[in-house]
């Protein structure tokens, strides 16, 4: 049974060593925060525009401890539960799920990401060459 | 009044683009609430998303000439609450997710948002630009802060009563006039977000889970960063231990010295975060202590737990831990997990420090599959007497109802906030025709003991309204007499907060 993949995928993108997804350092005391939640704060930089629309308009639930990475990582191997980690996104499914919703996911209006946007980031997913 | 107005819809579309006038069955679809067994019950006929303060202005001018109904939003993400969907079916939605702007005042610490702004934008912009301000971030930072303080979220900081920092408004009322209150009643005053009463009447809090006008910017006191944050993650042992909890931490919470509102919740209030409910148990019926006490002992959580956070100099940080520990000295806990981050330690990096965050979501998956929640949430007086009363109440109608109790206490300064949750899964049809009757129960239950819920789903605003029952419905009637002064043909939400248009009450 995995039961325990929140504390699995702290420790997974922890070891990534990106900004702020450290963890705290043992103070001289000995103490360390022991906040079970700490150090879920996302990696939130981009290295390109198409990146940072993704960022904007998906990371908080697609990037590290995010609603869906968390509920992915129950079905999947949690390695790829991160949409960036996966290498089978078309941009027809992506713009797909987005606008449908999938499982737990809410629909994604055009108010929030306009169809212009939303190809932007299938294509960034699917990793279509240059973006 | 689910049929689209064709001239009503050809002149909004002159206004912000065709583009932004979204009537596809896709776009109903999109607005409507996806965590409702039956999302027809609030679909709206559609959406408009202006990019700007003048761009509502004359969308609302128009819709009082056609008689088109607006649901107002800021993104749509009051997920339990009823989500982007309207009350009224076939009102349309007016989506102000566009509208972006910040405008930050680092010295004094005050944020001018737009309503689409959400707690990652602020956040990533506070963080680009190293402004040492912290945001108070509720459980779903996925929403609008705007949002989010008007319908009087909280959070987890000294700063987590959301509408008690808000610091001026401006808003585009249902004639299409455009009004700042407080100091921003006076043109180009430097003293909009630094004093909040202005002269005279003081308006904010009517746009505060009202329909009496729509905000497209919001002042907000942000914290400053504090030198350090100290306190003590608690766990309890026994459903008992709800009581003496309180009565321990409600002085100091009276007194000041915690200045957060700590929040007391039960072991689901974690556990249905990290794990689902079919990896524990295969019955259907109400949970088993053993179960309980399984999912407990893996995830090392007691039947109740509590953080406490103290913000501010190092010096003074310590010296509160010191007294909350003599607080708990030889009370029965069962774990006290200290807490410590010092400027310059690497980030915390949690809600406790303002971090957005949006996986406490993941309780809709508690059930499996499509899921979602509805909240109930009473106040009640901050006693542990009463609380232990409100709990095993409570806790007897999930029994009865054959639902998994979900819940917490916040403590605030003088009362209790009995924050439920009524986890289900959508498609499950004998689950989902228990909710109904059983939030309904609740309301009931709470009402009896004269406790009002202070914020509600939108298929419960007329029930809850109908508990604030002083004077045969006194605070009702006046406000309708507003809503009629202000919003005569009662375009803007109608029936938020059980405030309805005249020729539509019951």
């Amino acid at each position: 049974m995995r039961k325990d993949l929140l504390p699995l995928l702290l420790l997974g993108f922890m070891a990534g060593g990106s900004i702020g997804a450290r963890a705290a350092e043992p103070k001289p005391d000995g103490s360390t925060v022991e906040n079970p939640f700490r150090g879920v704060m996302q990696d939130r930089t981009a290295q390109s525009p198409e990146e940072a629309l993704f960022v904007e308009k998906c990371g908080m639930c697609h990037r590290q401890m995010g609603m869906g990475t968390v509920i992915l990582a129950r079905r999947m191997d949690p390695k790829v539960a991160m949409l960036e980690a996966r290498n089978n996104l078309t941009v027809q499914f992506v713009i797909a799920a987005a606008r449908a919703g999938l499982g737990n996911m809410p629909r994604i209006s055009r108010g929030e990401v306009s169809n212009t946007q939303l190809a932007r980031i299938a294509a960034y997913l699917a990793k279509v060459p240059g973006k | 009044m689910t049929r689209l107005n064709a001239a009503a819809m050809r002149s909004f579309a002159a206004v912000i683009g065709s583009d932004w006038v979204m009537t596809g069955e896709d776009d109903r679809i999109a607005y409507s609430d996806h965590f409702a067994g039956d999302e027809q019950r609030h679909r709206p006929s559609g959406a408009l998303a202006p990019g700007s303060t003048e761009e509502v202005r004359e969308i609302v001018r128009i819709a009082n000439r056609h008689r088109v109904p607006l649901w107002p939003i800021s993104r749509g993400k009051n997920f339990g609450y009823g989500g982007p969907a309207p009350v009224l079916k076939g009102a349309l939605v007016l989506d102000l997710s566009r509208m972006k702007k910040i405008e930050v005042d680092a010295a004094n610490g005050t944020v001018l948002l737009e309503p689409g702004v959400g707690f990652f934008d602020l956040y990533d912009h506070l963080q680009a630009n190293k402004i040492p301000l912290w945001l108070s971030v509720p459980g779903n930072s996925w929403g609008s802060v705007a949002g989010n303080a008007l319908d009087r979220g909280v959070g987890y900081t000294s700063y987590g009563d959301h509408s008690a920092r808000i610091c001026g408004l401006e808003v585009v009322l249902p004639d299409g006039d455009l009004v700042r209150t407080g100091m921003g009643a006076m043109a180009n005053s430097p003293n909009w977000q630094l004093y909040r009463h202005g002269f005279g009447p003081g308006w904010d809090t009517l746009f505060c889970q009202s329909n009496f006008g729509i905000v497209t910017k919001l002042g907000l006191w942000l914290m400053p960063e504090p030198e350090a944050v100290m306190g003590y993650d608690y766990e309890f042992d026994q459903p008992d231990d709800l009581g003496w909890a309180i009565d321990t931490l409600m002085p100091l919470r009276r007194e000041g010295l915690i200045q957060q509102s700590p929040s007391i919740g039960n072991w689901l209030r974690s556990a249905a975060v990290m794990t689902t409910r079919e990896q524990w148990t295969r019955d259907k019926g109400p949970l088993d202590e053993t179960v309980i006490d399984a999912i407990r002992k893996r995830f090392h959580i007691g039947w109740w737990s509590v953080q406490i956070r103290f913000y501010g100099y190092l010096d003074v940080v310590e010296a509160s831990t010191r007294v909350l520990d003599r607080a708990f000295d030889n009370k029965p806990i069962l774990s006290k997990k200290p807490a410590r981050w010092v400027k310059g330690d690497p980030p915390e990096g949690s809600p406790v420090t303002g971090v957005p965050v949006s996986f406490p979501l993941a309780n809709a998956n508690w059930h499996g599959g499509r899921g979602g929640h509805v909240g109930y949430s009473p106040v009640l007086p901050p006693r542990g007497d009463l609380a232990m009363d409100q709990f095993k109440r409570t806790y007897a109608l999930y029994q009865k109802f054959g639902m998994d109790y979900h819940a917490s206490f916040a403590m605030s300064e003088r009362s209790l906030v009995n924050v439920n949750q009524l986890l289900y899964n959508k498609d499950d049809p004998e689950m989902m025709g228990r909710v109904d009757a059983m939030f309904r129960a609740l309301v009931a239950d709470a009402a009896a003991q004269r406790y009002g819920e202070y914020r509600t789903h939108i298929d419960y605003m007329d029930l809850v309204a109908n508990t604030y029952d002083f004077n045969d419905h006194a605070l009702r009637r006046l406000n309708e007499r507003v809503k009629d002064a202000i919003d005569p043909h009662g375009i803007i939400a109608p029936g938020k907060s059980g405030i309805w248009p005249k020729g539509q009450r019951t």
